[in-house]
């Protein structure tokens, strides 16, 4: 064994020093100082006084914090499942093509990725505009010539978000699913077709096992991702009923920004990060001991 | 050789180095926050570049427009909250009495403002009052009242007969001839009344005209809706409903569709802010918009009465680094000079608050502000509460009750009741 020297500590200390410091100045600092006020009854800005466990006991009977609680895991379910059905399909399907074609094609599923969220919601708030969007054309016919506000129609306002999001990020799920695709050996394949096994079995025998770890990956991250969704619901929702369809960090907006209850909106964060903890660690271990079984 | 160059420009560079910031000494500069986007933001680029060009080489205004509602208020409390922010700027007077609990204004004292004078004798009396803290403290000086105003089109109002011989609409005082007049309009595939109804804000504005022209109270001694004002609200809400539900006007149609729907002429009139003015004058100025006028919201109920709310200046209360008394002089004298020069901010749709421009001959012949200034006299401000005004939670809950309730999506008297009971519970918090 190649026991470390000192000096070799010391310089692997320097090294990490500058990380270290910055890390812990503004994430654990601020994140240790969270905790804290989620105690008090503090402002926005400055401090409060200890109030134990008001802000959480507040929360609790808060219904429109459930309704937040609801709609983000609502929102989850709608986004994090097809993005990462449909990021693999597409994946499969790009990575049969060759050439420029793949290059087009990969470029065409990435394009929305480098969108801004404003343009996006300028794209969409536009498309789908009751009185003027384009995409009333394709509605009409379902409804008998009428016209129907996607966004002001509450049933209708989470999958359409839902969808626009997925459409948004495709990009990014595609492209770790073909590095991961790539990763995998063609003689397997070719062994496989000459045992006699079909296009179906092949997905579900190789593709499907080899390539989980990155199915682990793309759903750990897009869950944690849509955990904390916040800009596309707070932007299609504005000028509305906002509080039916209300998700976790912009209750801590409303709270925290608006009416300048700091300490209540630490609360509601801390819930929200115990969460994502909890939740994303299950489901990382889960998924992964459940991928490693013959 | 080379030395004596070096020396050179060694010597002009220290030469420049004390020169510059001398020179720039000379020009103050005054950091300017608004939101005014918009066609009446570009009235006010248009009224600072003058300013600059006035004050040449004394003062200088380095504006910054920044998104209207939530995220400038944000923005400027946490700024001032750090000594940062800027030195002059823009505040709604319905969110004084927040922007009061959160520290965010200084106070303006009476010395000061008459050492540049600022008179409240200029001013509308309840205008200048909404600006004060509860103690008559002065926190901040009107600039305008802006309130909503019923723009409609001449020819169709003409087919329709409810044109009169001044080119104004007849015919609409009282709530049964206003409903027979929209049902009259909606004919021929065109919508007698457009109204932003997918938008909070418009939501707000429109019911709380309603509810005041009943003498209706919104909120008094910590109750919101106390009383009979429940019913009122309930009526209010009722009558707003109507017009969606009998296809006068069209239900969740976005801010921008709204104009559209007007401009279009799909639609024979059109409720909304003063601010959208300058947009029809200046499409009328390219000959693409039809005959059109501009009055006050129509009496419905009891007496007169248009939500307003007013744009005003404040100085922010900067924490650890506050103006020097030189610095608020010179913020005050340009709070003054606006005031004098607010005749050219009216041409964004506003009345102005300085009460030697508004009762001017120029302004009083200004077309169509001079139609609709009439308002000023029974304008009504929002409820001074820290739960009240732009992007408060007075709004968001127009935007969670009247909303659906005037879309058909909630019955109006839930919606009044539910309205109440929602921000009655902020209270206690």
């Amino acid at each position: 064994m190649i026991k470390a020297k000192r000096g070799e500590l010391l310089t692997a200390a320097l090294l990490l020093a500058p990380f270290i410091v910055i890390y812990a100045v503004l994430f654990i600092y601020p994140s240790l100082r969270m905790v804290q006020v989620s105690f008090t009854n503090a402002p926005l800005i400055g401090d409060g006084h200890f109030v134990g466990l008001q802000n959480f006991n507040r929360l609790l009977h808060d219904r429109l914090f459930s309704t937040a609680i609801w709609d983000t895991v609502y929102f989850v379910v709608l986004s994090v499942i097809p993005s990462t059905i449909l990021g693999l399909v597409v994946a499969l399907g790009v990575n049969r093509l060759k050439g420029w074609a793949q290059s087009v094609a990969l470029a065409c599923f990435f394009l929305p990725y480098i969108l801004p969220v404003s343009l996006v919601y300028r794209i969409w708030e536009w498309m789908l505009d009751k009185d003027f969007g384009i995409a009333q054309f394709a509605i009409m016919p379902f409804t008998g010539g009428a016209h129907v506000s996607i966004f002001r129609t509450i049933p209708f306002f989470m999958p359409a978000v839902g969808l626009i999001t997925v459409w948004w990020l495709l990009g990014f799920n595609v492209l770790l699913f073909i590095a991961g695709l790539r990763n995998i050996n063609r003689e397997i394949y070719e062994a496989a077709s000459l045992d006699g096994a079909g296009r179906w079995t092949q997905f579900r025998k190789i593709t499907w096992p080899l390539i989980w770890p990155v199915t682990v990956l793309v759903l750990t991250i897009q869950f944690i991702l849509q955990l904390k969704i916040f800009d596309q619901v707070y932007l299609f929702s504005d000028g509305g009923r906002q509080d039916a369809t209300m998700v976790m960090v912009q209750y801590i907006y409303k709270q925290a920004f608006q009416q300048n209850h700091g300490g209540l909106g630490a609360a509601a964060s801390l819930v929200l990060f115990v969460v994502i903890v909890v939740f994303s660690v299950l489901q990382f271990q889960l998924l992964r001991s459940r991928g490693s079984e013959p | 050789m080379f030395k004596g160059i070096l020396k050179a420009a060694l010597a002009a560079t220290a030469v420049l180095a004390v020169a510059l910031p001398t020179a720039a000494f000379a020009t103050d500069t005054l950091v300017w926050w608004d939101f005014l986007g918009g066609g009446d933001g570009v009235r006010m680029k248009a009224l600072i570049d003058q300013f600059n060009k006035e004050h040449a080489g004394k003062i200088q205004i380095q504006a910054t427009t920044l998104d209207w509602g939530t995220p400038f208020y944000t923005k400027v409390q946490t700024s001032t909250a750090v000594g940062q922010g800027p030195d002059i700027m823009t505040y709604h007077e319905s969110r004084i009495p927040l922007g009061i609990s959160t520290n965010v204004l200084s106070p303006i004292t009476p010395a000061e403002m008459a050492a540049s004078d600022i008179k409240a004798s200029d001013f509308e009396p309840a205008n200048w009052k909404k600006a004060q803290g509860p103690d008559g403290t002065q926190y901040a000086i009107p600039l305008d009242i802006h309130s909503i105003i019923l723009y409609y089109n001449k020819t169709l109002l003409k087919q329709a007969g409810l044109l009169g011989d001044d080119g104004k609409p007849k015919g609409f005082d009282g709530v049964a001839n206003w409903d027979a007049a929209l049902a009259k309009l909606t004919t021929n595939g065109v919508i007698g009344l457009t109204v932003p109804t997918a938008d909070n804000a418009t939501m707000w504005r429109i019911f709380y005209t309603l509810l005041n022209q009943q003498d209706g109270v919104f909120f008094k001694d910590n109750k919101f809706l106390d009383g009979d004002n429940l019913d009122k609200a309930t009526t209010a809400i009722t009558e707003m409903n109507k017009w969606v539900k009998n296809g006068w006007t069209q239900s969740q149609t976005e801010y921008p569709a709204s104009i559209a729907q007007f401009t279009s002429g799909k639609a024979a009139m059109m409720i909304n802010g003063v601010w959208e003015v300058p947009t029809m004058v200046d499409l009328a100025k390219q000959g693409k918009l039809f005959d059109w006028g501009a009055v006050m919201v129509p009496t419905l109920y009891a007496h007169p009465a248009t939500w307003a709310d007013s744009h005003s200046f404040a100085i922010p209360n900067r924490q650890g680094n506050p103006e020097t008394p030189a610095k608020r002089k010179e913020v005050l004298d340009t709070i003054h000079w606006f005031n004098e020069h607010s005749l050219f901010w009216a041409t964004g749709g506003h009345l102005p608050a300085f009460k030697p421009v508004r009762d001017s001959n120029d302004f009083k012949q200004m077309k169509p502000n001079a139609d609709y200034a009439a308002l000023a006299a029974t304008a009504v401000f929002d409820p001074v509460s820290t739960l009240a005004g732009v992007a408060s939670p007075v709004y968001d809950a127009a935007g969670n009750y009247i909303m659906p309730a005037m879309n058909g999506d909630m019955a109006p008297a839930d919606a009044a009741s539910q309205m109440r009971d929602d921000l009655q519970g902020q209270v206690q918090q």
